[in-house]
């Protein structure tokens, strides 16, 4: 069913690569792009976690509008290792700190920034 | 205070139970008059009938989903039932709707219509924001002040944190609302600009759909038969033994073997979550997933749209049978006993936005005891039981009365 979305062909490489996890990307995509409204929004190819990635840039009007941000999709049934995040970091080129997207079978995706390091809370 | 538009008090609520009059898709019409039935009534008759809307939805095996895209099916399933979730919404599908309204603003810079619930949100959000400000604000001004007086008179006065000059929730109001629509000298700027420049922005296709899970769908068309659940790629309905089987399929392991018929198990995920799913909905309760409170269901009374949820389940499946869980291929969540600081973490976060946490102990039956031929059909739920254990943080010193 998901093939026939418009906006498949844009994972349509990807997807097929990684067959077990085109449903969490294809989720996190749409959500992104139509919902979240982000720019620039492209899948990347990790590898070492045997799945896509999303990479974009959030809305003009929010803050942090210039920020290329990581976004790694999983679904709810994994079981994620601290091994495993390590790897996304790694494939990303280390990044100062990266989504994970998780995605329910009713569409709801919850997002929990991952950063490298202590970091200290905001104000 | 009541009445201050169509998002407020008491004409929201009377447009709310309107809509959401029916709990579920199917209604009843009785073309007896109000003179007749009554006496038929007597008899033990009834002319009433069930009105069936006949909905359809495309499966999706790579998102676990079933997909409503005509908009009629997906009103009547939201509205009679709160059944599934618009895939780019916060619950009911909204999100043309919503980019419509953008088109607007950017057009004309007015949005006089009734907010969508993601509207609602995000001005709740800036509301928020913008409080806190104004109250860090007025307490740095407060320290500031208890600074200079003991510079000058050298006298000690401790800053309060909360007082008659620091906002509270209670006492802070948002600044009105400054978007006005243009004044006239704009507007005629704005309309200059929209007749220059030629509708560039496409048609807007609606891209969104209402999205069912696997437990939604198999409760809509095994108990109602108000739904039918379509093949994708070649448009054709899906017998209910299809849909049974493909239901549990879907959290198999990849087997290497080519074998006709999958391989059934009693601790299917589908099944396991099934049965706790049809529990609660038969109570008459509206189960929806909480994801976002690190739960598996939350409850709700009427709907989202009416209370907030009460109750957050998990799902604690139990194999009646302990060698039945060494031998089991599947992985299933929350089976082995868990640890103190995740029951800790799940409570809290739960008792933060004032629900109580209830661990609902699914027992999956024995494979020693009963023949996994039974597995072909629904009627194996029958072995199925819950039960319900509600935990409650304890504080002996709190807790006295």
């Amino acid at each position: 069913m998901l093939e026939l979305h418009p906006s498949y062909p844009a994972l349509a490489s990807i997807a097929e690569r990684y067959p077990a996890h085109r449903g969490s990307l294809f989720q996190t995509y749409n959500d992104l792009l139509l919902a979240q409204q982000w720019r620039e929004v492209e899948v990347i190819d990790l590898g070492d976690c045997r799945r896509g990635a999303l990479q974009g840039k959030r809305p003009k009007t929010a803050t942090d509008a210039d920020a290329l941000l990581h976004v790694v999709p999983c679904s709810l049934a994994e079981s994620i290792s601290l091994d495993w995040i390590q790897n996304a970091f790694k494939s990303l080129d280390n990044p100062q700190s990266l989504y994970l997207a998780v995605v329910s079978d009713d569409s709801s995706i919850v997002y929990y920034k991952l950063s490298s390091g202590i970091v200290k809370p905001s104000i | 205070m009541k009445g201050r538009g169509p998002n407020k008090g008491g004409a929201r609520h009377h447009e709310n139970n309107r809509i959401y009059a029916h709990p579920l898709p199917l209604t009843f019409s009785d073309p007896s008059s109000n003179r007749t039935r009554p006496i038929l009534g007597l008899l033990g008759l009834s002319r009433s009938q069930v009105i069936n809307p006949h909905c359809e939805g495309y499966y999706d095996a790579s998102t676990r989903s079933v997909w409503v895209v005509n908009q009629r099916d997906s009103e009547i399933l939201w509205r009679r039932g709160f059944f599934g979730k618009g895939n780019l919404s916060r619950s009911e599908p909204s999100w043309f709707v919503r980019q419509v309204k953008d088109r607007q603003i950017r057009r004309v810079g007015s949005n006089a219509s009734k907010m969508t619930s993601e509207e609602l949100r995000e001005k709740r959000r800036a509301d928020r924001k913008q409080f806190k400000l104004d109250r860090a604000a007025a307490i740095a001004k407060v320290a500031a002040e208890a600074e200079t007086i003991f510079e000058t008179e050298g006298r000690v006065v401790v800053p309060a944190l909360f007082g008659p000059q620091i906002p509270s929730g209670a006492t802070w109001k948002p600044k009105t609302d400054e978007s006005e629509p243009a004044t006239d000298g704009n507007s005629d700027e704005t309309e200059a600009i929209v007749k220059n420049t030629p509708d560039i922005e496409e048609a807007l296709e609606d891209m969104e759909h209402l999205q069912l899970t696997l437990q939604e769908a198999f409760f809509l068309t095994w108990n109602f038969d108000c739904i039918t659940i379509l093949n994708p790629d070649t448009d054709e309905p899906l017998s209910l033994k299809d849909i049974w089987t493909s239901f549990q399929q879907v959290f198999l392991a990849p087997s290497t073997s080519i074998s006709l018929t999958p391989v059934l198990e009693f601790d299917n995920p589908f099944l396991v979550h099934y049965a706790a799913y049809h529990h609660y909905r038969s109570l008459g309760w509206v189960v929806k997933t909480g994801l976002k409170f690190c739960v598996d269901y939350l409850l709700y009374k009427r709907g989202p749209v009416f209370t907030h949820a009460e109750f957050a389940i998990v799902v604690c499946p139990v194999y009646e049978d302990p060698q039945d869980q060494e031998s089991s291929a599947t992985n299933i969540q929350n089976a082995s006993p868990f640890t103190w600081s995740w029951l800790s973490t799940i409570n809290r976060a739960n008792s933060q936005v004032m629900k109580t946490l209830v661990l609902a102990y699914v027992t999956i039956p024995a494979q020693c005891r009963l023949s996994k031929e039974i597995l072909n059909s629904p009627a194996c739920f029958a072995h199925y039981s819950v039960r319900e254990v509600i935990v409650r943080r304890f504080i002996p010193a709190r807790m006295r009365d």
